[in-house]
Formats: structure tokens, sequence, C-alpha cells
């Protein structure tokens, strides 16, 4: 656990800064002191505002402002005061004093100020004590219910997830990104071979416009194009004059050379697209092989660390959730990492490039290029925005529908059993019905987008048009010169509207990253200590030493259990449903840490030595067998996957389990369907005896192993556990008693208490809460003979 | 044959004429029954706090029993009525938003600023428990459950001006 975050607020004082205005209206007497003075969150009329509980060494008081009217005080003489509650109510809390002849609340206070609230009883019983004679009764106090344990960051406050141990926010975003690089960093040679061929490429793909001017001005113009638009005073002046662009090169490129030229300008263009194409085909495979294997990297990063986390962690978020982080998120990133650098310096570039080029060419038309980006860059920005807000949503009602599949799909029996197909598809056709609704508005907002960004670029190119025509044909510019404007304003825009969406896709990568890191920063709540030395083999004895533990803080499930288990003893545990019993067993497989005490075995306390020598020594038996997608072999295995064959063999035939297994086409390598679905209930347990027979515990834990079973079936079972509990300490539950008639001493635990432990005999003649329960199974089952 | 096992038998429920809700001087809600005699503190919980506030209402006495179950608080005298809704009021908090100012998403923990029908309240939902803490219920009606433990309610969303709309869907 994080001790940093573990409480759900700072250690709050509990004398605030009382204002002005509350002080005087309260009228203390000057030398009255005031001891304890906190503000709450909502008034005694029920409505959110500031309002105080003061205690001073003679008084109780509590002042909350009234709307325009004079504010509610209450007051009470400490010396009168008989019980203080804090009344954890279902959305708020109440702080509550009583007299001997009157009640009253005093404060009313939003969930949020629990835990302050919740020390005050103790604080007014302790002032009360000062103030009266010593001797009289003290006051009763009550704390209704548990803090609330919210995790807080202790920077900036903010919620933190129970199984979270860092706050996502106080993390910096420059790290994320740098993170993120880190995981390209492996493959930093072909990311840079890479950037040198997109870089080649890029400067390759600027060249088309200027060679398109040449070819224009100083092959096609001059071969008769220019006839018509320049006079031919003009050109007669183009002799005498200091030749302006192209001017001079005009009566060279007559005749033959023209066709050499052109020749020449059309070989160089067929260059520039062959090498540009081909450049690029083998960047992005270089770009897709990097990305893919990043990917790979972190997505078996993330499914290593769901291995590592504990139960607490599944128990909080649906199996639907949990896949699509592995994922799509992950892909996700993909994207970013391998591309979203590179993308930045590539556009960068090229719009750097081609300002360079344009305003050389003509600073005027240059201008007007410019012209409409501005909109541009409003628009993208304006509509990547809208639409990661919605994509957003999409993405969760995308979640949503797997994680009502996820939940679906598995019960379909229970669906089939009670006629309620059309039921759940009328749910997944609302899900779904949410989605669509979604879609269509990403579809709404880029059907607008597309056109209307057409249309503002388009704009600039008729600007271009009209303006750069009249220069051509007032002369100031060649025809060349302006083909090559219009060839690179298309390419300009292009890389300003990619720079303007690249922040969102920056956005959209770095929430995935959080998602994705959010899970590999997740520290495991049990986990091996630094100094975690293996469990040596063990004897078997197993000692509670006032355990307390609840899956919530605040809420015990066991309360102080002490006892001790010798090496080889059977006990049985039992107790109503809910009692604890299943908790128990959790422990002692140390799924979840204890809250208070310690279990040893064998002297050792089981957080001091690594998880995988305890749990190696301990075999469990659920009553609901979970088999894998396999054979029956490998399934008997699981636990202990370089099992040979005879002892495969021999551990099925010491779980009853041989003769039936046999009896199967395929023997020992009969597939056993997803989660085992093609063998019986009772199969699949003697399938899971087994496997813990084969691993041969030093402890066994049977949860429940015959609940769901027939009476033979039972009684084959049974006898498969007899050989299997012998010589090891064994922890049994059961509703049935008669199945715990072997065990050396029975454990009652009722409310999470130990209410009972002893054997059969003792028990019985103790007359407590097992002889009870015992004479109403007798009872049970002399109804079911009857 | 014996009379067929009528599933209604298992409701306990008390007869509104013959019982008596007030709230005493020390602000415990107390049940006065003509056979039964009186009980105090009582403890009224809703059976259906979200689809149904005001019926099937159950009381129970300090040690935790149950009473007997209120089918309907209308069925009551106005008195008793007045005294047990006041009750329930206070014990199920649960203020309704009326505006959303803003929602703010950090790092998957939105913060909510809202006006409710309570004065207003800023609030963070935990992040990654959409479903768990904002739950849609259909025809519009939504609960909110912020980060420690407080509820909030929009009765229906679709109802609420276009900018709350516009927040609240991007959330749901």
């Amino acid at each position: 656990m994080n001790t940093e975050t573990e409480e759900a607020t700072p250690e709050a004082s509990l004398q605030e800064e009382v204002p002005e205005e509350v002080r005087a209206g309260l009228n203390l007497a000057p030398d009255e002191e005031v001891r304890v003075s906190l503000s709450t969150d909502i008034k005694l009329d029920g409505h959110y505002g500031p309002a105080w509980v003061l205690a001073t060494d003679r008084r109780l008081l509590a002042f909350s402002p009234d709307g325009e009217g004079p504010p509610d005080i209450v007051q009470v003489p400490l010396s009168e005061i008989a019980e203080v509650e804090v009344r954890n109510l279902l959305g708020s809390g109440a702080l509550k004093v009583r007299t001997a002849r009157e009640g009253a609340t005093i404060a009313l206070f939003s969930k949020s100020l629990l835990p302050k609230f919740s020390k005050v009883p103790d604080q007014i019983e302790a002032l009360v004590r000062q103030a009266r004679p010593a001797g009289e009764e003290v006051v009763k106090r009550t704390v209704g219910g548990a803090k609330t344990a919210q995790k807080r960051c202790k920077q900036c406050g903010r919620p933190i997830r129970d199984w979270l141990g860092v706050c996502q926010a106080c993390l910096d975003k420059r790290k994320l990104f740098a993170r993120l690089m880190s995981y390209a960093l492996p493959y930093w040679g072909l990311i840079a071979t890479s950037l040198a061929l997109l870089l080649t490429a890029t400067f390759i793909g600027l060249t088309p416009p200027l060679l398109m001017r040449s070819l224009i001005d100083d092959v096609l113009a001059p071969a008769g194009g220019r006839v018509q638009t320049v006079p031919s005073a003009q050109s007669l002046r183009n002799e005498t004059l200091p030749a302006r662009d192209g001017g001079e090169r005009v009566p060279l490129s007559r005749g033959r050379g023209g066709a050499s030229k052109l020749s020449i300008l059309v070989t160089l263009l067929l260059l520039v697209n062959v090498s540009r194409n081909a450049l690029g085909a083998f960047r992005s495979y270089i770009m897709s092989r990097v990305g893919q294997r990043i990917t790979f990297d972190l997505r078996r990063q993330v499914y290593q660390h769901l291995h590592c986390l504990s139960l607490s962690f599944y128990n909080e978020r649906e199996t639907g959730r949990i896949m699509s982080s592995i994922t799509q998120d992950v892909s996700r990133l993909q994207d970013f990492i391998s591309e979203g650098l590179q993308e930045v310096i590539r556009n960068t570039l090229t719009i750097l490039i081609i300002c360079i080029i344009l305003f050389s060419i003509n600073a005027s038309l240059a201008a007007l290029v410019l012209l409409p980006t501005p909109f541009l860059v409003w628009a993208t920005s304006h509509f990547s925005k809208r639409l990661h807000d919605i994509y957003h949503g999409l993405w969760r009602r995308w979640a949503g529908l797997s994680a009502l599949l996820a939940d679906v799909i598995p019960g379909v029996r229970v669906v089939k059993a009670f006629a309620q197909e059309k039921r759940e598809v009328n749910r997944f056709e609302g899900t779904s019905q949410a989605l669509l609704t979604g879609e269509l508005r990403v579809a709404r907002i880029r059907s607008v987008f597309a056109p209307l960004m057409t249309f503002l670029t388009s704009i600039g190119g008729l600007l271009i048009w009209w303006v750069g025509g009249l220069k051509v044909i007032g002369g100031t510019l060649t025809l060349g010169d302006f083909v090559a404007f219009t060839g690179y304003m298309w390419q300009f825009y292009g890389p300003v509207e990619a720079l303007c969406q690249l922040n969102n896709r920056f956005q959209h990568a770095a929430t995935s990253a959080e998602r994705v890191f959010e899970v590999l920063d997740t520290q495991p709540d049990v986990a091996d200590r630094p100094e975690a030395i293996p469990l040596p083999r063990i004897r078997g004895q197993v000692e509670f030493r006032g355990v307390t533990f609840g899956y919530e803080p605040g809420k015990p499930v066991l309360k102080d259990l002490s006892f001790v288990v010798e090496p080889g003893e059977m006990i049985g545990l039992a107790g109503h449903s809910g009692a604890g019993k299943s908790t128990l067993i959790n422990l002692i497989c140390r799924f979840y840490e204890v809250s208070e005490g310690a279990i040893l075995i064998d002297g050792h306390d089981i957080r001091d030595v690594t998880l995988k020598s305890l749990r190696d020594q301990i075999g469990v038996v659920l009553q609901e067998p979970f088999l894998f997608n396999g054979t029956v072999a490998e399934n008997i295995a699981y636990g202990k996957p370089e099992a040979s064959m005879d002892e495969i063999v021999a551990a099925a035939k010491a779980a009853n389990a041989h003769d039936f297994i046999l009896n199967f086409p395929d023997g020992y390598d009969t597939f056993v369907g997803e989660r085992g679905a093609r063998v019986s209930g009772g199969e699949r347990q003697r399938i899971s005896i087994a496997r813990a027979i084969l691993r041969n515990p030093r402890i066994l834990i049977l949860d429940e192993a015959t609940a769901s079973v027939d009476t033979q079936t039972e009684s084959q079972i049974q006898e498969a556990l007899e050989r299997l509990i012998k010589g090891r300490t064994t922890f049994a539950i059961a509703h049935r008693l008669s199945t715990l008639k072997n065990a050396h001493r029975l454990l009652i635990i009722d409310k999470g208490e130990l209410a009972e432990i002893g054997t059969h005999d003792e028990l019985i003649a103790k007359d407590g809460i097992y002889a009870n329960l015992c004479r109403l199974q007798t009872e049970l089952s002399r109804l079911k003979v009857w | 044959m014996e009379q067929e096992y009528a599933l209604k038998q298992e409701l306990n429920l008390l007869d509104p004429k013959g019982l008596r809700l007030f709230i005493d001087e020390f602000e415990d809600l107390t049940l006065d029954m003509k056979d039964r005699g009186t009980f105090k503190p009582v403890t009224a919980m809703r059976a259906f706090p979200i689809t149904d506030r005001d019926r099937f209402i159950i009381l129970k006495d300090q040690e935790g029993q149950e009473i007997g179950i209120v089918r309907d608080a209308s069925d009551l005298d106005p008195k008793s009525r007045a005294a047990l809704i006041a009750e329930l009021e206070r014990v199920y908090f649960m203020p309704k938003i009326t505006f959303v100012h803003n929602i703010e998403e950090q790092f998957h923990i939105p913060k909510w600023e809202v006006e409710t029908d309570r004065g207003p309240r800023v609030f963070e939902i935990r992040s990654g428990r959409h479903n768990q803490d904002l739950r849609s219920l259909g025809s519009g009606r939504i609960l909110i459950r912020d980060a420690d433990g407080n509820q909030y309610e929009i009765p229906d969303y679709r109802k609420l001006d276009p900018v709350s709309q516009t927040l609240i869907e991007s959330q749901i």
C-alpha cells in the first residue's frame, strides 16, 4: 500500500480560521476559548454553502447562514451533552448532539468531509471531560459507518483510483512524451534511416514545381507560348535591357536546343517521381516494421504486468475494458510513436522551405498565399477539437459495447433458460444505437469539414489565379513562375492542416498512453517484499495472529482472528454465507494482504516470503473449477507443466478421474473446450482435484469442492479428496456439514469473528451455532429421505 | 391439496391506518403502532431509492430488525407522511443538477461545475468508473456518484439548456 496517498484528505486540523461575521454572530464571551472550529459545506437548511461548528471551553455552537434571514444558530452547553453522533447517511453526513432532554443536528456535511468530522465526537468528549467535574459519566460517542476511503493525491487533491499508486495529473506531460519515445529507442537506427529517407523524399518532392517552371519558361514559352503574351516591343527591349528572370534565355532556347532541354527536364521529372515513390515505399515498410515491433513490445509488457497485479485490480474493472486497453490503446500508440515526431519534422520543414521559395519568387503573391492560413488554422483546430471530443465519447460507447458483450455472451445459458433473448437483443440494440448516433455525428462534422477546407484553400488558389494572372498578363511575372507558384501553394496548405491536427493527434495518443501507463504504473497490492525469501518446504503449520481484514478500509470482513492449525490437521470451515469463510482462504493464499495482524506458516510471516514459493505449496480446489482450453492432460498438469505421463495418469487415478477420461475417445488428449465446457461439472471437478494432487501441496484448500455435483459423484469425489487430504494441512469449506465429517477440528465463523472452534463432539456439546446448523441439516436430510 | 403458496405473504406490510410516525424532541423518527407499541429511533430505508422513492419504505428498529414495510407513503396520514419524507430526504441527500457550467476532463477525472437545487457545487468523478459512477437510467435520467460518495441526480438531461446538454452528452 502506498502510504503517501492513503488518507482521503490531508490531516486536517480541527481548528480552522473562523470568519469575523461568524464570530460576531455567535456572541462569544471575551474569555471564551475556541477549541474546535470546523467549516462544513452544507448548511442546516440542506443547501450547499459554508456553515460552522465551533466548540469552546463551555459551549458547542453551530452557525449556519440562512439566505437573507438571520443565520440558524444552535448552541448546547458542554455540561449537558450526553451523546455526540456522526451519522453517515446515504448522500451526506450529519453531526447530531443529544442532551438528556432533547437532540439536535448541529452540522450537515457532504461525504467529502466525513473523515474530518468523524474525529469530532472524540474531541468534544475530551472537552466535556475537562469542563465537567471528574467522576461523572462521559459522553457517548458513535461514528456511523466507515470513513470514506477515496484516495486523493497529496499534491493536487485529485481523486486517485483505489488500486493506482500514482496520481496521473502530477505526472509530467513531457515525461509522458519522453516515456513514449523511450519505446522507440531500441529502433533508433531504423527510425533514423527512415527520417533520412523522409527528408530526402521531401526535398525531392519539392523540386517538380521548379522543374515545371523551367519547362514552361525556358522550353515551352520561347517555343511559342510566350509570343502571345509578351509584345514584341518587350522582347526588343529585352535585348538592350539587363535581363529579368528568364529573359536572357529567350533567344537561346529556340529551335533544336528546346527539344533537348525538354527531354532533359521530362527525364528529370520522371526520375523525381520514381525516386520519390521508391523512397516512400521503402520508408513506409521500415516504419510499419518499427511500429509493429513497438506495439508488440508494449502489448507484451502490458500483459505481463496484468499478471503481476493483484485480484483487487480485476475486481475493480470490467474484463472488456481491460481487453480494450491491451488491444486498442496499444495500437493507437504505435501510430504516434512511429509517425508523430517524423510528421512534425517533415511538415515544419516543408512549410519553411516552401515559404522561402514562394517569397523569393514573388513576395506579394506569397503574402496572398498566406492570407487564408489563419482561417485554415482556426477551422482545423476548431473542428479537430470537436471531433476529438466526440471521438472520446465514441470510444467510451465502443468500450460499453464490448463490456456488454463480455457480460452477456458467457451468460448465454441464463439468457436461454429464462427465454430473454429478445430483451438482450434490445439491450444490445440500445447500446449499438448510441454508437450509431455518435458515428453519425462524426460523419456530419467530417462531411462539413472536408469541403470547408477545400473551399478555404481554393479561395487562396483563386486569389493567386486572379492576382498572379494579372501579373502574368501585365508581364511582371513569367508563366513558369506562376505555375511553380501555384504548385507550391497546393503543397503548402497540406502541411499546415496536418500541423494543426497534430495537437489533437498528440492528445489522442496521450489519452491512450495514459490508459496504458495507468495499467503499467499500477502497483500490485500484494507483491514480494525486496527482502522476501523463498519459503522452504513446509510442514504445514498455519497460525492466524490477530488477523483483521476488509476489502474496503473500515469495513472489516474478518475481525481479530487468532488460531493455530497443526501440520496435517484438517480444518472444516463452517458458518453462514458471507461470514468470511472464503475471505479467510483468500488470505491464506495471500490474494490479499491482511489489514492487521499476521498469518504465519511454519513460523514464517507469509508477507516475508515470495509469492511463488508460498503458492507452490498450496493446492486449491474451487467450487467452480476453471479449466483452460486445452486437453485433459494439459489441464491436469497446469500447475506442474513438467509432469511426466506417469504422474498425470497417477494423479487422475487418485482423483477418480481416470475411468471417465478413458471413456472419452481421445482419452487424455480430449479437448475440454473453452472453460472446460465439453466436460460435465463433476468431471471438471475431478480434473481439478487431479491438478491439485499433482502439485503435491503441503496445504490444501477445498472451497465447496462438492457443492455442485450429484450424490454419487460426490461420493467419488469425496473418496478422492480423502486420499488427497492425508498428511496435508487442509482447510475445507462446506455447506453440507456431512462433508466435514473427517475434519479434525471445526472452525465456525460468524460475522467475521471466530465464534467456535473444536471437534464435532465438543461443538455439539457446546450447543452453539454449529450444533444449531447440524440440527437444521439433519432435519433437512430427513426430509430428503422421506 | 394445500392452498397455493402466495408470494405476497412474505411481505410484511404495515397497516397505514394503524401507525403514526413523528420526529421527537431528539430529532429521532419515532413509530407508534396501535397493536405493537412504540419504536424509537426508527431507521427508514427506501427499497427502491432510484426507481420509486415513496413506495416500499422499510422501517427498522434500533437493532436493525425490520419492523415492517410502508407500501406507499401517500397512504399515511399527512403528519406521518411529512415526518417520514423529511427523514428520508435527510438520509438520501441527493441534489438535482439544474445547470452544468463546465466539465473539464483531465487525466480521465472529469471535474463538474454545476448548479443544483441546493446551490452551486464542484465535484470530481473517479476516473475509469463511468459505468458505475455515472449511471444513465434511460429517458434522460442520470445518477452521479462523485469521488467521495456524494450523489447527484439529473432527472432528465434532455430538458436542460443546450450548453448543459452538450457537456453531459460528452460524458455519457
